[in-house]
């Protein structure tokens, strides 16, 4: 046994030889440092001076510390709506450019436009739409006529939250849009002709003909997406940097400031395990739920 | 795709008043859309006092002097042209590596049953399920150990790992279903198995590979969260780190707005015109990335 294993590792040398720089390069650059990660969320260290072990500590100040729930709560509150917003628009865009409305062809190459454009840029853009004095929005709302709708936008309490999730569907609604408008397309023409034989009307195809037939692909395309609002950090750090007054905050931006602005390295890295544990939990159950490694294309 | 309206799928029926709201819907949404992008390259062609007082207007005639003063650099001491072609640099070696990288392992994956590939591929699986954002303060830290902080080759290697767990088992699938028939042609004529893989599988490969780019430019182009703290010298920052770096303040109080907007416009307009060339590639190549 032990000859035939180590005489099957011969003959195999060059497959391990194959695997090799990726593998070498995800336990430099990954497993480390996610094992460091770990390690430093038990200790209390500002950088330079030694760190101090602190056991659990970090981990129980985390619990009680109020802006720690307040950016977990802006994080799902984030993921959630921008998830919904565009799951919910690029459907409809996707049924409607399927559908053939007129200048379909130009819907489908404009409105996956925005998904192209770099975040940071998105968010510097949007900052300046959003500007209270002169900003690109409020004008619009004045010369409309409707100047009373004018708000301070990222400068609002209320509103900052709201006006980076916006923003966040502005750029991707097109995404859901492209991938469902390839699983409608999919959808055989003869139940499409069917459904047209039986005079159904249009809200009728897509509820009983359209949703049913992609139905995995929505559920996918959701949780993908859902995965990836859960991460967000470019927006809201160019747009509001998590003000005003932690309004906007999430986990990333929180992380950020609490380990490159205040040095609480080791406080931080218990915010990062926090963040962590949520979407690799999230992240992992849907792979194995979906057999993302059995793809065939 | 290719069918046309008479030949496409059944008739679009609703009632004219149907018709009219769905159309009125989707203009609505174009215009939200694109006109902010459109606004983006007008503003870079004017003048400061000209975006403050007449934000619609179109530039008649366009200036360049923002394009000019940021090329320039006198404000920010450093030519926009040192961030251009630090991002040009590190998007092209990300993309090479992680390529190089992810169909050795992905073709490792996908031919060889050897002791520990299933290992391997959980692995990878696992990889796949990691937030960034957790490696970011020890990353710091390691890589000013390393001197790779301020380095571009540091951002490299990085990159590419982060993009390497989505990117290979993508791969893997590909050579999945990629035929036997070839590489067994050349390996009785006496290739080695890398040899097989550089000379028969790659060449023969290069519509995965180029899918593969497709899905990694953008984030790879646009990255910020780790460039933020790895590159602090302005010699070494990239793109998105130059428009990170201009305050969200009151417009009134500045005086750079304009200059603002070109950098945004230089940093949106490649990932535009690859766009514009590639848009059929784009769309198939993120949907394939994207359904499960």
């Amino acid at each position: 046994m032990q000859q035939s294993l180590a005489s099957r590792l011969r003959a195999n040398a060059h497959w391990y030889l194959f695997v090799a720089p990726a593998l070498l390069l995800l336990l430099a650059f990954m497993g480390f440092p996610l094992y460091r990660s770990l390690e430093l969320s038990f200790f209390e260290w500002k950088g330079l001076l030694p760190r101090k072990w602190v056991g659990l500590q970090n981990f129980e100040k985390l619990f009680a510390d109020r802006y720690f729930w307040n950016a977990l709560s802006h994080t799902v509150i984030f993921a959630i709506s921008a998830t919904v917003g565009t799951v919910g628009i690029g459907f409809l865009l996707a049924v409607a450019i399927s559908r053939r409305v007129p200048l379909h062809g130009l819907y489908r190459f404009a409105f996956y436009l925005p998904v192209m454009l770099p975040m940071t840029v998105v968010a510097a853009l949007w900052a300046r739409i959003y500007e209270p004095n002169f900003g690109l929005l409020n004008t619009t709302l004045e010369t409309i006529g409707l100047g009373f709708l004018a708000q301070t936008w990222l400068g609002s309490l209320d509103l900052a939250l709201p006006s980076v999730i916006a923003v966040c569907i502005w750029q991707y609604a097109g995404f859901p849009m492209i991938v469902l408008l390839a699983a409608i397309e999919g959808i055989p023409e003869e139940l499409h002709q069917a459904a047209t034989l039986d005079g159904v009307s249009e809200p009728e195809r897509m509820r009983y003909l359209i949703i049913p037939m992609i139905w995995p692909v929505l559920v996918s395309i959701s949780v993908v997406q859902l995965i990836f609002s859960l991460k967000v950090f470019d927006l809201v750090w160019v747009m509001t940097k998590g003000g005003p007054a932690e309004s906007s905050a999430v986990l990333g931006t929180y992380l950020y400031r609490r380990a490159f602005e205040q040095q609480e390295y080791g406080y931080a890295s218990a915010v990062a395990v926090a963040m962590f544990a949520v979407i690799f939990t999230v992240t992992y159950l849907y792979n194995r739920l979906s057999k993302v490694d059995s793809v065939e294309y | 795709m290719s069918t046309d309206a008479a030949a496409g799928p059944s008739p679009f029926r609703w009632s004219l008043l149907g018709r009219i709201a769905v159309t009125a819907l989707l203009l609505i949404w174009l215009v939200v859309q694109v006109y902010p992008i459109i606004f983006l390259f007008n503003t870079s062609l004017k003048s400061d006092p000209e975006i403050l007082s007449a934000p619609f207007s179109f530039p008649f005639p366009p200036q360049f002097s923002n394009y000019v003063a940021v090329i320039d650099g006198g404000r920010t001491n450093q030519s926009i042209l040192v961030y251009l072609f630090n991002s040009v640099v590190v998007t092209v070696g990300t993309l090479a590596l992680l390529l190089l990288v992810s169909s050795l392992a992905g073709y490792a994956l996908a031919r060889g049953k050897f002791p520990g590939s299933a290992a391997a591929q959980q692995f990878f699986l696992l990889a796949l399920a990691v937030p960034v954002h957790v490696l970011l303060i020890p990353i710091y830290f390691f890589f000013g150990e390393l001197g790779l902080r301020n380095n571009l080759l540091g951002l490299i290697l990085l990159y590419a790992t982060l993009g390497l767990p989505f990117t290979t088992i993508l791969m893997r699938s590909y050579f999945l279903s990629f035929p036997r028939e070839l590489e067994e042609a050349a390996r009785i004529d006496g290739c080695s198995r890398f040899g097989t893989f550089w000379r028969v599988v790659l060449p023969v490969s290069r519509g995965a590979l180029s899918s593969m780019a497709i899905i990694n430019i953008g984030w790879v182009w646009s990255e910020l969260f780790f460039g933020l703290v790895l590159l602090d010298k302005l010699g070494f920052r990239t793109l998105p780190l130059a428009i990170a770096a201009y305050k969200p303040s009151s417009m009134a109080q500045q005086t750079a707005v304009g200059e603002l907007f070109a950098i945004m416009s230089l940093t949106v307009l490649p990932m535009i015109l690859f766009y514009f060339v590639f848009q059929k590639q784009i769309r198939k190549g993120m949907t394939a990335g994207a359904v499960k």
